[in-house]
């Protein structure tokens, strides 16, 4: 993974005619500054003068009235920091603004020129230090001392372990298979020498199951995502309870939804893959205590078909209305059963021209990506239905990894270190059987994602860096994340979760990670109004 | 009033370059949005405005990197920063801890920036910085991420250094083949600096050898106000006010700025006299406002009878050394390669032509590559 994006989502996009900026008229990319890009920031040399001189005036006002602008670093909502003359214009315009006294104030976003209501429900807390209290300190202690004695004690066959899942993968790349099927068998054996309850012995465990599967069974592998639609709605649940990845999914991707609701009566959400619908409740409370009143609010659920006549989507709708009747909000609810997303038309959607649209991906456009890239594969034709849409929003939640490379080894690589990270970070939880069920859940990724191929591998993640080029270049602009969706994503890591996640700010998009490794990347997109396109291609 | 900060604008312009003025500027912005009055800090929109990259394994102009958990208690992280080999241009995942090949290699532990308060191992300038330090020293470099004020106080920040140096020092990978020994430099800027002094202290009570301590404008302090501090006050885009904040922030609660950890040869300071305490480089900016306590820490090791070389640079300001466009920069950088490798001397070639290089006084690695033809 390249350390930095040079093909942001705001410059020039790789493929062909479609303007992928927000303002078609940028300079290429050559013209950044290479020193203050090894800090992270991102200026053109042309403007340097420009953002200088902005500094000055923004310590200027800073030195003439620090009472305002301690005010302002708690109430103002910044985007997009990597973007200097951008980030210190907005606090520029903040400045200049009279202090806020009612709660429907507007800040203008320069980059997006959009206006973001600043809510009643997302304002600063008491100045309370963020304080780590362990207090279940003790027994995380005397777990932590098993964990530390048991690892110390079996680095060398863990390391073991690594070195031949690798050359395993190696010879099954190479075809030889001989090879491969004896060093099963060791390291299967090495299992018995090393502890499987936690730490490398447990990942392992499930590649080494996944490698084998590969080997013996050939790569239609349609037992290891099979699994009824219910068994997965299960799995998918307790993967929500047992760790923050989900909930940083939906809370992130609610708060960008409500703000680019703000002002529209009649909205309507896409979800793309129901499931139990546990990203919806948190949203209309929220839209029910909206200042001016809640919308109308549509919500059409995607999902597979249920068997035995059953009719689960309809069953998680009423359940859904039934909240919205009890806070006085609109609703109505519409299933749409399909087996796989590209058997979506968007006439099944029923969308109302006159309503604001949301479409909702939690984890699923990178199911449509094939292993051929083919002029009008599934992601093309959806990307293209949702532009034709005409979205006010919407947001993509991604795994942050790179499981859809051509080649096996690298793939089998990267999996190997971003679900070790997983399942690191699922050591801290302490409920079962959600615990367990979740580590279920994650093993049918991998096993997805090492022993099949074609269209029964469906698990084909892709880092943001990617998505972003996907994106642009189907006609998408990012909306960027801003300030308060951190610093709220942040303090519910603190309420739900143990120490050792974080949260990123990345041009505009947010990530939750383990010890520093992001693992899941949210971001939000707009379709480009058309008549850019025109203006650009010629 | 304006017309007195029109002139300290002026001034802190007109001694950097305009690449770093935006950065220092932006960065001192950014600080004041996040100090609050009453001692707490706005962590969120620190970490929000915080630029980070993740660690890289692919090596990018020679060097790669991956984080390690060095402890799980406090979950402290580490990131390792590696040259990538001629033989091994591309390390693959099983092999990041590779036993290092030379006969010296130096490690350097390095202590980030950001006055106890700000900043993390994965900061980009940081990040950036180490990497250098890398390529530089042909070192592997570890840079400690810390916990940090005011969320929680000395003795932590030291606390941690003392236990990823406990680590280093006892990684097999890292011996050097000559010895099998580790050859440990700890190296830090501003509040990394002081922390370096500070970890090197116990290291001595405990018997692990430190070769060299590198501080970078290290952060020191005392009660009294010194003629530089207020010579400079708010001149250089740093306050006197700041500086007391963050000291309030990381000091235990109740003690002042005589407290050792601030002002190591205070009245509450500890006599080095008759200790082995490391051999130190300190560079000290002239634009600083602290650096009477740098120099006054300098002169401290001298009489307690250690070897230490000060670089006084005049003309910089602090942060010089983020960006590689002075030649502040570029001095401090040789200074800091000749510190590292004057114990780390490669093969016999080099060995003797260093010898002629001093006897001739000439930079002896070019007359090695003259050498070569």
């Amino acid at each position: 993974m390249l350390r930095y994006d040079s093909t942001s989502s705001s410059a020039g996009s790789s493929s062909g005619s479609l303007s992928s900026s927000s303002s078609s008229s940028k300079p290429p990319q050559q013209d950044i500054d290479g020193l203050l890009a090894g800090a992270g920031y991102k200026v053109r040399s042309s403007e340097l003068r420009q953002v200088a001189q902005r500094l000055e005036r923004l310590e200027t006002a800073m030195g003439n009235s620090p009472a305002d602008f301690s005010q302002l670093a708690s109430d103002a909502i910044l985007y997009n920091p990597s973007d200097l003359a951008c980030w210190v214009d907005s606090l520029l315009t903040e400045f200049a603004e009279p202090p806020p006294t009612c709660s429907s104030d507007f800040i203008v976003d320069p980059v997006n020129n959009q206006t973001v209501v600043n809510s009643a429900w997302t304002t600063a807390e008491p100045h309370t230090p963020q304080v780590h209290q362990n207090i279940t300190y003790d027994e995380q202690q005397s777990l932590d001392n098993q964990l530390t004695v048991v690892t110390a004690m079996e680095e060398d066959s863990g390391i073991r372990l690594v070195h031949m899942l690798m050359t395993c993968a190696e010879c099954v790349q190479s075809g030889d298979l001989s090879l491969a099927t004896s060093l099963i068998g060791d390291m299967q054996g090495l299992l018995t020498h090393v502890n499987t309850v936690c730490g490398i012995g447990k990942v392992a465990g499930h590649f080494i199951d996944a490698l084998s599967r590969r080997i013996f069974q050939g790569m239609g592998g349609g037992s290891v995502n099979g699994g009824s639609a219910f068994e997965n709605e299960i799995l998918h649940h307790h993967f929500y309870e047992a760790c923050p990845y989900l909930k940083f999914a939906h809370f992130t991707a609610n708060q960008a939804i409500l703000e680019a609701f703000d002002g529209h009566d009649c909205v309507h959400v896409v979800d793309f893959n129901l499931m139990h619908g546990l990203q919806w409740p948190a949203l209309i409370q929220a839209l029910a205590l909206r200042p001016g009143g809640p919308p109308l609010l549509r919500l059409t659920g995607i999902g597979p078909p249920s068997p035995d006549g059953r009719d689960s989507l309809r069953e998680i709708g009423l359940r859904l209305a039934e909240l919205a009747r009890s806070v006085n909000v609109r609703f109505a609810f519409r299933g749409v059963a399909a087996s796989r997303l590209e058997d979506v038309k968007p006439w099944m959607l029923q969308v109302n021209p006159k309503e604001a649209v949301a479409v909702n991906s939690i984890m699923q456009l990178h199911r449509l990506l094939g292993s051929e890239q083919t002029r009008n594969s599934p992601i093309d034709t959806v990307l293209s239905w949702i532009r034709g849409l005409n979205p006010k929003i919407m947001t993509v939640v991604e795994q942050e990894a790179n499981h859809n490379q051509p080649g096996f080894l690298d793939r089998f690589t990267e999996a190997l270190y971003y679900y070790s990270t997983m399942f690191d970070s699922l050591e801290a939880c302490r409920v079962q059987p959600e615990k367990a069920l979740a580590e279920i859940y994650i093993q049918r990724e991998i096993g997805n994602v090492v022993s099949c191929e074609g269209s029964a591998r469906v698990e084909r993640h892709e880092p943001l860096a990617k998505w972003r080029r996907r994106l642009s270049g189907a006609g998408f602009r990012a909306l960027h994340l801003g300030s308060n969706a951190f610093k709220q994503a942040s303090m519910l890591l603190t309420l739900f979760s143990a120490e050792g996640y974080s949260v990123e700010e990345n041009e505009g998009c947010l990530s939750l990670g383990w010890h520093s490794r992001p693992l899941i990347a949210a971001s939000a997109w707009q379709a480009v109004p058309a008549w850019d396109n025109h203006m650009s291609s010629s | 009033m304006a017309r007195r900060n029109e002139v300290k604008l002026n001034e802190c312009k007109m001694a950097v370059s305009l690449s770093t003025w935006v950065l220092i500027s932006n960065f001192k912005l950014a600080y004041n949005l996040l100090r609050r009055p009453d001692g707490t800090f706005n962590r969120h929109l620190a970490e929000f405005l915080d630029r980070k990259v993740p660690a890289n394994a692919n090596p990018v102009d020679g060097v790669f990197s991956f984080d390690v958990l060095i402890d799980r208690g406090t979950s402290l992280l580490s990131r390792i920063y590696r040259p990538a080999t001629a033989e091994e241009p591309q390390p693959n995942i099983a092999e990041l801890e590779k036993p290092v090949t030379a006969e010296v290699v130096p490690v350097i532990i390095f202590f980030h920036g950001g006055s106890f308060a700000h900043s993390s191992a994965n900061s980009a300038t940081y990040d950036t910085l180490c990497r250098r330090l890398v390529s530089l020293c042909k070192a592997v470099v570890v840079s400690v991420n810390y916990r940090r004020a005011p969320e929680n106080r000395y003795p932590c920040a030291y606390d941690d250094g003392w236990t990823a140096l406990k680590w280093v020092n006892s990684r097999p990978w890292l011996q050097s083949q000559k010895d099998s020994k580790v050859h440990i430099y700890l190296a830090g800027d501003s509040s990394g600096g002081n922390i370096a002094h500070h970890v090197a202290l116990r290291a001595i009570e405990s018997g692990i050898d430190v070769l060299g301590n590198i501080l970078l404008n290290p952060m020191f302090g005392g009660q009294e106000r010194t003629e530089s501090e207020k010579r400079l006050d708010g001149k250089y885009c740093v306050t006197l006010r700041d500086r007391d904040w963050y000291w309030r922030a990381y000091l235990p609660e109740g003690e002042d700025r005589d407290h050792p950890a601030c002002n190591p040869f205070g009245p509450n300071g500890r006599s080095l006299e008759g200790i082995k305490f490391p051999k130190s480089l300190v560079v000290v900016a002239g634009l600083d406002l602290i650096q009477d306590w740098q120099l006054a820490y300098v002169e401290g090791l001298k009489k307690a009878g250690q070897e230490v070389k000060l670089l006084y640079m005049e003309q910089a300001t602090i942060g010089f050394f983020l960006l590689p466009n002075s030649n502040h920069f570029h001095t401090v950088t040789d200074e800091i390669t000749k510190f590292v490798s004057s114990d780390c001397i490669k093969t016999i070639g080099e060995r003797i032509m260093q010898c002629i290089g001093a006897l001739l006084c000439v930079d002896y690695v070019c007359l090695f590559k003259c050498f070569l033809g």
